[in-house]
């Protein structure tokens, strides 16, 4: 990538602005159609394997009956169309692997298709294993509760009309002899007794019929469930949005004027601060104190609420020891000034990470951070990193502080929170860090835990921290 | 001798106001821009030593485009770049100095709140004030 390549991207990334935006819960395209070109090629990749199961059980029971006389028919024509079936199903099943599903129409038609297809084969199927007396001719049934599943309205009934007519004509073919008849057991004249014709033929209509009927209502329940569903959630995220847009608008706008204040008291502190009284010189150290206070919390709050990650996806192997000694460093004027002793108990080799740096390094120093304000003069800190040669990764952070009640300790992890000795000891702190350290743990698949005694200290444990 | 010319481009006006008041007390002379179109014509036109930039102007990313229009132009294509800036703290614009930082034409970054001594700092090493 060369420099105007990296600077375009650069700028692109700079229009896109809200990245959290694509953080949110975002509604498949799909999810406003029941039945989209995926979910039906799913359901048709389905049918295929019901075939297959099929054409191995007819086509198992076919090929064993051979050598035993139980029945009269002709296996051969039986054979044919169960190989046949084989066939064309090896042909859905290539031209499913070929094509990707695209077009819902195309789907559709192709399912309707394969459904025409299995019903003719099963009504020849059945015209070779005996007709009205072979109790599989349900298997129609199947078929239009498959079709109320997949198609709406009248493609349900289309479907029905078909096995409706299918059926009919084979059994008035064969009762006027138009088709031949094939006995499933010794001969009997069952497909020749018009009584028995006409009341299978009139409750298969029936229920056919019925079938269909339920099978579509339902469908159209459901389906205004599901898109009900669905508008609510679009509202939802629009309402999200707004807040979110609303928020960076406020978070922006508070803290301009802060930075901007806090400008202003640092250029008349080192401009004229040794003109200025005592007295006036701490009052503007606090104000100062104060402001830079207002700016930590907008800004905690902006990570809280947009998710601290702005980068999920950005990753990179982070050397461990290195990284927190960098960090510490930072801090090592203010852990000087207060004779703070910070041991570190790293083991030799480097643990290494692939993670968001930028997380890492947030939930570290903010727990850094709290073990620096929270220590005596003179306390000690002792940061530990266990975790090399292996996948899971873990590390804690341990002060002689004013530590945490029991009570509390569940508390701190709690928005805006902070305990009446934290309070005592140290106005900074925006009781947002914590907070942001758990959720930041969390999304790393992380844990986080805290072990405590008033008084003595607390020790902050980060653990089950792996590559991401 | 004369003194050394900062150009301060920031709609800020506050901020404009603490920033000359440090400068000036330090021997510098200040102008100064309320947006990044104004800028670009007063760098043009005036040809200062440092130029000083606010990234949030108009747009979120208004300072980072003055940059680039700056760079493109043969005359203001060498003056020294500062930028101001509270969006390296993930305020959520895409842009981060550390990752962008070799490919952005920028000098030096400043952080905002706007530290004095930094400023002065930072001015200095590009436009010595005279002592």
């Amino acid at each position: 990538m060369n420099a105007r390549d990296r600077r375009d991207d650069a700028l692109k990334r700079a229009e896109k602005v809200e990245p959290q935006e694509e953080l949110t819960l975002g509604v498949d395209d799909d999810a406003t159609l029941f039945v989209s070109a995926r979910t039906l090629r799913r359901r048709a990749d389905w049918f295929i394997k019901l075939r297959w199961s099929v054409v191995l059980g007819a086509g198992g029971v076919t090929v064993l009956s051979w050598p035993v006389t139980w029945t009269q028919l002709d296996l051969r024509p039986i054979l044919a169309v169960i190989i046949l079936l084989a066939l064309v199903n090896t042909a859905y099943l290539l031209r499913n692997l070929r094509t990707p599903p695209r077009v819902l129409l195309t789907e559709t038609r192709y399912v309707k298709t394969q459904m025409v297809v299995d019903l003719f084969l099963l009504t020849v199927l059945l015209n070779l294993t005996g007709g009205l007396e072979n109790p599989f001719h349900v298997i129609y049934f199947v078929h239009v509760i498959i079709a109320s599943l997949l198609f709406k309205g009248r493609e349900i009934f289309h479907i029905a009309a078909l096995a409706i007519v299918l059926f009919t004509c084979e059994v008035v073919g064969e009762y006027f002899g138009l088709l031949p008849h094939h006995h499933l057991f010794a001969a009997s004249g069952m497909h020749h007794q018009s009584t028995y014709m006409l009341m299978t033929l009139g409750v298969y209509w029936l229920v056919l019929l019925f079938s269909a009927y339920i099978g579509s209502s339902i469908m159209k329940h459901n389906r205004a469930i599901k898109n009900e569903l669905v508008a609510r959630q679009k509202q939802l995220i629009a309402q999200d949005k707004a807040k979110m847009d609303f928020f960076r608008f406020v978070t922006h706008e508070v803290k301009n004027p802060a930075i901007t204040s806090q400008s202003a008291i640092d250029a008349v502190l080192v401009l004229s601060g040794d003109e200025l009284s005592p007295m006036a010189k701490d009052l503007l150290e606090r104000a100062r104190r104060r402001t830079a206070q207002t700016i930590d919390i907008v800004k905690d709050l902006a990570d809280l609420t947009r998710g601290a990650m702005q980068d999920r996806q950005e990753t990179s192997r982070v050397n461990l020891n290195v990284k927190f000694k960098e960090w510490m460093d930072d801090f090592a004027e203010r852990a000087a000034e207060r004779k703070i002793e910070v041991v570190t108990r790293f083991p030799p080799v480097p643990v290494i990470l692939n993670t968001n740096e930028q997380a890492i390094e947030k939930i570290f120093v903010n727990l850094y951070s709290n073990a620096l304000r929270y220590s005596p003069e003179g306390g000690r800190i002792t940061v530990r990193l266990f975790g090399a040669g292996f996948t899971r990764v873990s590390f804690s952070v341990r002060d002689r502080g004013i530590g945490i009640a029991p009570k509390d300790q569940q508390k701190i992890f709690e928005e805006f929170y902070r305990t009446p000795e934290a309070k005592r000891m140290s106005t900074e702190g925006t009781g947002l860090g914590l907070p942001i350290v758990k959720r930041l743990v969390g999304e790393l698949g992380g844990r986080l835990t805290v072990a405590s005694v008033p008084g003595q200290g607390s020790i902050f444990t980060v653990s089950g921290l792996h590559n991401v | 001798m004369r003194k050394p010319k900062v150009l301060i481009i920031d709609d800020d006006i506050d901020l404009v106001e603490i920033i000359r008041v440090t400068l000036e007390s330090a021997s510098y002379e200040v102008i100064d821009a309320q947006n990044g179109m104004r800028g670009v014509a007063l760098a043009r036109e005036e040809h200062p030593d440092v130029i000083l930039l606010d990234v949030m102007m108009d747009a979120i990313d208004e300072g980072f485009h003055v940059a680039y229009e700056l760079r493109k132009a043969p005359e203001t294509k060498d003056l020294p770049l500062l930028m101001m800036t509270a969006v390296t703290e993930r305020t959520g614009l895409a842009f981060n100095p550390e990752r962008d930082g070799d490919y952005l034409p920028v000098d030096e970054y400043l952080e905002k709140p706007i530290s004095p001594r930094r400023l002065l700092e930072l001015v200095g090493k590009y436009a010595p004030a005279e002592s």
